[in-house]
């Protein structure tokens, strides 16, 4: 896979996530015998994803996405709860709580522990 | 010695003015706890949707008991069930942003209807599963606009619309009984429009008012009836400001200093008023306030004269408010003159009743008319029925008292524009009766 030395300097771009600093992620789950492609993106070029744009050393497939993101996700695509852009996901539970709605516990026990992504999963994408 | 009496005649019997207990209910209106976090109306929306679904849920057995609830998209053809959801008007009158790419630059102005509708309007009905297309005669898309949340019987077509068969609006709100109160008449005066600093506003005619409410005019009877009068709630447009002035353009600092004019002219006004009685002022559209509903209170600053006194209070746009114990709840009139653009009636009270019924003040926001982007909640809910509703800056006097299901019964009063008709509306709290105070200062031949 990658090697060592080219990992450094790369710095994952990531929005204010709960669990704070970027560098230190496990391991993308997903091993790849891809060749690093040396040339960067440029007008002609073939490459899908060039060097430039490709952090961990592999093509950015999948970002961090554990079972408890899963649950929060799931969440968040639920239509019950209302619309899930422009609001933080505990805002959204509150205000599920106050309408009545009974959202699963377990989100709450996730978002009040801490170590997830406080935003919902469209946020900054769209 | 007493803070606000009048000497009457020589045998030095001064007239109290009578007080009433007021208890202000715009905590809802004020946006100081929100923070906009880039989020877009479906939220409000949403938010409107879930309210009134449940309360429209809690009716449906009194209504249809043994029919079935469902949703847009768990519709079946020919089956009939109950949905709820919100109204959506499909107008091909209303004004578009797209039409003025899509259509080639011409010469013809843009003609200013001031009535949206058209034969050809239909209605959709929306909940979070789906939309579906409504017909039948039973739903008349003129009454109806965007934004309103109601339940409809009926079944869905082979043409997959939904043909309606009987609808049901919320009604009424339950309303707390107003506490009889013997004998005496307290008198609340409405006056909306004053448009202090415009071209066509009368100084004399406001100061006519004025001294008449503070009783500096008039014999003992005049100024016993003025004694009567406990609260004055001014309904929005108070001031004018010249339109050349606003159109953008940068301002040399002559025309800078005739911006505070009107402000200030009215503070002084203002402060004749507040000196002797409690006074509420309401933003409206043409005010220095925010634009969207709900507009917050004008600020004090723009007071220095009248915020000294304790009577004078600014409140927000809606207004809510009880003395003693008579609840009412009223705007500006951007509510209503939204919905007289987009729907039609037979009259501005037929519009009020219908927010009422609808059990929401606004339901045109923020589709046509500009509102601050709640995600928690609706503010413009209606929760319980006010005693008396009332809207300003109207064209006319116009009042009735209309009676709800339940045995609610409501005052509606339409506050003309007193810059057009020099009439504020008076109301007796003993009895909800309504009559105008109308000022001239044409001398007649």
């Amino acid at each position: 896979m990658a090697s060592a030395s080219d990992m450094k300097g790369f710095f994952r771009q990531k929005k204010k996530a709960a669990g704070g600093g970027a560098i230190g992620k496990s391991k993308p789950k997903k091993s790849t015998s891809f060749k690093k492609p040396k040339q960067s993106a440029s007008y002609g070029t073939d490459q899908v994803q060039p060097t430039a744009i490709i952090s961990h050393g592999s093509l950015d497939l999948q970002d961090d996405y554990d079972s408890n993101e899963e649950v929060l996700r799931q969440f968040d695509m639920s239509m019950a709860y209302g619309p899930c852009l422009g609001m933080s996901r505990l805002d959204r539970l509150e205000r599920a709580k106050a309408l009545g709605l009974n959202p699963p516990k377990e989100v709450e026990r996730l978002l009040k522990a801490g170590k997830v992504n406080a935003e919902c999963l469209w946020d900054g994408r769209i | 010695m007493a803070a606000a009496h009048m000497e009457v005649n020589s045998e030095n019997d001064a007239i109290q003015r009578k007080q009433s207990l007021y208890k202000s209910l715009d905590e809802r209106f004020g946006i100081q706890k929100e923070m906009y976090r880039g989020q877009q109306y479906s939220q409000i929306y949403f938010a409107r949707l879930h309210l009134m679904r449940t309360l429209l849920y809690s009716l449906l057995p009194n209504w249809k008991p043994h029919v079935p609830v469902c949703t847009v998209l768990g519709l079946e053809e020919g089956k009939e069930c109950i949905i709820v959801g919100t109204i959506y008007k499909h107008m091909k009158l209303k004004p578009c942003i797209l039409d003025e790419y899509s259509k080639e630059r011409s010469a013809t102005p843009l003609v200013k209807i001031h009535n949206f509708t058209s034969s050809d309007d239909y209605l959709v009905l929306e909940d979070e599963s789906g939309r579906v297309k409504l017909c039948g005669t039973v739903l008349l898309p003129s009454v109806y606009v965007t934004g309103s949340v109601i339940a409809l019987l009926g079944k869905e077509t082979g043409a997959s619309d939904f043909m309606v068969d009987d609808i049901l609006e919320a009604g009424f709100p339950h309303q707390i009984e107003r506490p009889l109160v013997s004998g005496e008449d307290k008198y609340v005066v409405f006056v909306s429009g004053l448009s202090v600093g415009g071209s066509s506003s009368n100084p004399l005619q406001f100061q006519l008012f004025i001294d008449h409410i503070t009783g500096h005019l008039g014999d003992e009877k005049e100024q016993s009836f003025a004694a009567q009068i406990v609260q004055v709630v001014v309904a929005g447009n108070s001031v004018e400001y010249p339109s050349a002035l606003l159109n953008g353009q940068n301002l040399s600092s002559k025309d800078q200093s005739r911006l505070s004019e009107p402000i200030k002219e009215l503070d002084i006004l203002l402060t004749q008023i507040a000196a002797g009685i409690p006074l509420d002022i309401m933003p409206g559209p043409n005010d220095p306030a925010n634009f969207c509903l709900p507009q917050q209170a004008l600020h004090r600053c723009l007071f220095p004269g009248s915020s000294s006194f304790n009577t004078f209070r600014s409140c927000t746009n809606p207004h809510s408010f009880e003395l003693d114990n008579v609840s009412f709840l009223g705007t500006s009139g951007q509510n209503i003159d939204d919905l007289e653009k987009y729907s039609d009636a037979n009259d501005k009270l037929e519009f009020m009743e219908r927010t009422l019924r609808w059990r929401h003040l606004a339901p045109t926001a923020p589709n046509t008319l500009g509102c601050y982007p709640f995600t928690d909640r609706d503010p413009f809910f209606i929760e319980t029925c006010p005693h008396v509703y009332f809207v300003g800056n109207q064209d006319k006097y116009l009042s009735r008292l209309i009676k709800g299901s339940e045995g609610q019964g409501v005052r509606f009063i339409c506050i003309p524009r007193f810059v057009d008709t020099g009439a504020a509306v008076v109301l007796n709290l003993r009895n909800l009766e309504c009559h105008t105070l109308s000022f001239g200062t044409e001398l007649s031949p």
